[in-house]
């Protein structure tokens, strides 16, 4: 009886020391678990993002935007067009981006060319030196024979690798992403056109613009911050990289890699730019409900 | 002895029992919350906690729904899924635990995210490249310094530094245009400039990369004030004029984008309007004999070498700068005022 006493007394004592350290270690293991949640068993290396409101995927895109062309010298242009996209997924979509040329204004350096041309009086001093030096460059009315971008058709291809949100004042949350564009463009633009000697200097025949259309590349990107599940506010900046005579000058053409003038203006006049623009819009987005991943 | 090890065993036992509990009850309520935020509350808990977003609130809310179920799965017996199987055998989850426990563990994820990189009381240190973009004949490039203490984690005030004087750059335009049209136009260039900030965050955000990556940023607006040193370059009677460069008062606006890479260190992007008061070249030389408008102040002209003809006119000009940079955060380390 004795020895069964003491058996049972020994077993209590092992029983109560094994609950009790088992306890310790659970409550210290779920003490971690509050802090920090470690991921494990069917969660581990799930994707980061659940329940994506999926803005773009299998919906189209239709932003009407005015774009501002960035960095003229002698002209500004104010486009107003309209982007039109099919989004494929949420980070790919294929659109076309078009706009035209609406509002075109000179620069002080265009008002400061045109006070010296009227300043010297050309018509009736054509024997002044300022007069003959420029009179392949200087028609009267210098506006007129500056260049300038009159269209753009640039249809392209859409990534959307970055979304997210973005919290102003600590109060107002706006879902938004980052995306790029790249894509072949079509301009229609206006410059002088091509004269030699004789014609060059006739007034204002010799200084009129002629349209021409050229076709390189465009890129750009952007940011949308959607404000509807069915719209959002777009800002994008695009650079349409092309070669053209934005002064109607006559600046190259002849010597050492045709660096000096030669008295004719022709395709040699025209010098590489990285014409940029920056545009804003608001794309609507149809249809206006928006699917959500899982 | 037995008896008073085998009391304070269980005294021991009793003491962590409470805690044990408050820990659990804590761990649920943590993770009942995630899951309102992953059903789509994540405004809210941006609200409260810095934009933490749906994404993290999403995986945070789901691996907290999991932790949570955890023990009424196993009240249940354990024959959960088998339960639900029998029942409905479309219902009956494809999971491969076998294959998905053997996935990497060790990723963490919180139950509420914090601010990624607090500023408050923090120093920034930023260099940084400064590009004109504004001038088409001459380029005003620079090395520059920037210097911030935040106040509060959106206020910060600092100061700044531009080196010009080596790096300014006459633009083949600007030769092109004399040129073809024979026309001058009054040019500048930069020496130094200095100014004393305060900076304002009132923007911050954060981008999931390809699904993949998650990086934070901020936007912010800047202004103040300070000095710029410009001079004229003579354009129109080289000969005889020759300019020292002199500070002007100088303002300043201008708005900024921080991408983090770490907690210390960020890229730094942003647009700086300094506006000052120019002083241009008189764009008149060829006096006293046939160019009176030389003559800008009106007083007998005595020869070109007279400096009150060299300068006629002050302009208020706006030097838009891009400054691209990097911003090191000290100390690099911080504490949160509250814990995850």
């Amino acid at each position: 009886m004795g020895t069964k006493t003491m058996k049972i007394a020994a077993t209590s004592r092992n029983i109560a020391f094994v609950l009790a350290a088992g306890l310790a270690v659970c409550t210290t293991a779920k003490t971690a678990s509050a802090q920090e949640v470690v991921v494990t068993g069917p969660l581990a290396g799930a994707p980061a993002a659940h329940k994506l409101r999926l803005y773009r995927e299998g919906r189209f895109e239709l932003q009407p935007n005015v774009s501002f062309s960035l960095l003229d010298e002698y002209q500004r242009t104010i486009f107003i067009g309209a982007t039109l996209n099919y989004n494929i997924s949420d980070s790919v979509a294929l659109g076309i981006w078009g706009t035209f040329g609406a509002v075109k204004l000179t620069t002080a350096l265009s008002d400061h060319i045109q006070t010296e041309i009227d300043a010297r009086h050309c018509a009736t001093n054509a024997g002044d030196l300022d007069c003959r030096l420029t009179q392949v460059n200087l028609g009267r009315t210098f506006k007129n024979q500056i260049g300038s971008i009159d269209w753009m058709a640039v249809p392209q291809l859409t990534f959307t690798p970055f979304r997210g949100k973005i919290a102003f004042f600590q109060s107002l949350f706006v879902d938004s992403d980052l995306h790029f564009f790249v894509g072949p463009a079509f301009v229609g633009l206006s410059e002088r056109k091509d004269c030699t000697t004789a014609n060059c200097i006739k007034v204002p025949s010799g200084f009129a613009t002629a349209s021409r259309t050229t076709i390189t590349g465009a890129f750009g990107l952007g940011l949308s911050f959607f404000t509807h599940k069915w719209g959002a506010l777009a800002l994008d900046w695009r650079a349409v990289p092309f070669s053209r005579n934005i002064g109607g000058f006559d600046t190259a053409g002849t010597g050492p890699n045709k660096n000096f003038p030669d008295n004719n203006i022709s395709s040699d006049d025209r010098h590489f730019r990285f014409n940029q623009f920056v545009s804003v819009g608001y794309s609507i987005f149809l249809p206006f409900e928006y699917r959500i991943s899982e | 002895m037995n008896k008073s090890r085998i009391g304070l065993l269980l005294v021991a036992a009793l003491s962590v029992l409470p805690a044990s509990a408050l820990a659990a009850g804590k761990a649920k309520a943590e993770a009942k919350a995630s899951v309102g935020v992953g059903a789509g509350a994540g405004a809210e808990a941006s609200a409260t906690t810095e934009a933490s977003g749906d994404e993290s609130g999403a995986a945070a809310g789901a691996a907290g729904a999991d932790e949570g179920n955890e023990p009424e799965a196993a009240d249940t017996g354990g024959g959960g899924l088998e339960d639900i199987c029998k029942i409905d055998p479309e219902a009956c989850p494809k999971i491969d635990f076998d294959k998905e426990a053997k996935k990497s563990l060790g990723e963490q994820i919180f139950a509420v995210q914090q601010v990624y990189a607090l500023r408050v009381r923090r120093f920034e240190l930023n260099p940084y490249w400064s590009i004109s973009l504004n001038d088409q004949f001459v380029g005003h490039n620079g090395p520059g310094l920037a210097l911030n203490y935040y106040i509060f984690n959106t206020l910060a005030v600092g100061i700044n530094g531009t080196y010009f004087n080596w790096f300014n750059s006459d633009s083949r335009f600007n030769a092109d245009v004399r040129r073809a049209v024979r026309v001058g136009v009054p040019l500048n260039e930069y020496d130094w400039n200095a100014a004393f900030n305060i900076t304002y965050v009132p923007a911050y955000g954060k981008f999931a990369g390809f699904g993949d990556f998650i990086f934070q940023y901020d936007a912010y607006i800047v202004a103040g004030g300070g000095m710029i040193s410009t001079r004229p370059i003579p354009v129109f009677d080289p000969d005889y004029r020759n300019f020292s460069y002199k500070a002007k008062p100088a303002g300043n606006v201008g708005i900024g984008l921080r991408i983090f890479f770490y907690r210390w260190m960020a890229a730094i992007l942003e647009l700086r309007d300094y506006i000052y008061q120019e002083e241009l070249e008189n764009i008149h030389a060829d006096w006293p004999n046939s160019d009176q408008s030389a003559n800008c102040n009106n007083t007998a002209p005595v020869s070109h070498a007279n400096q009150a003809y060299w300068i006629c006119q002050k302009k208020l000009t706006n030097a838009v700068q891009a400054q691209v940079g990097v911003s090191f955060f000290l100390p690099t380390t911080f504490n949160y005022r509250l814990p995850k």
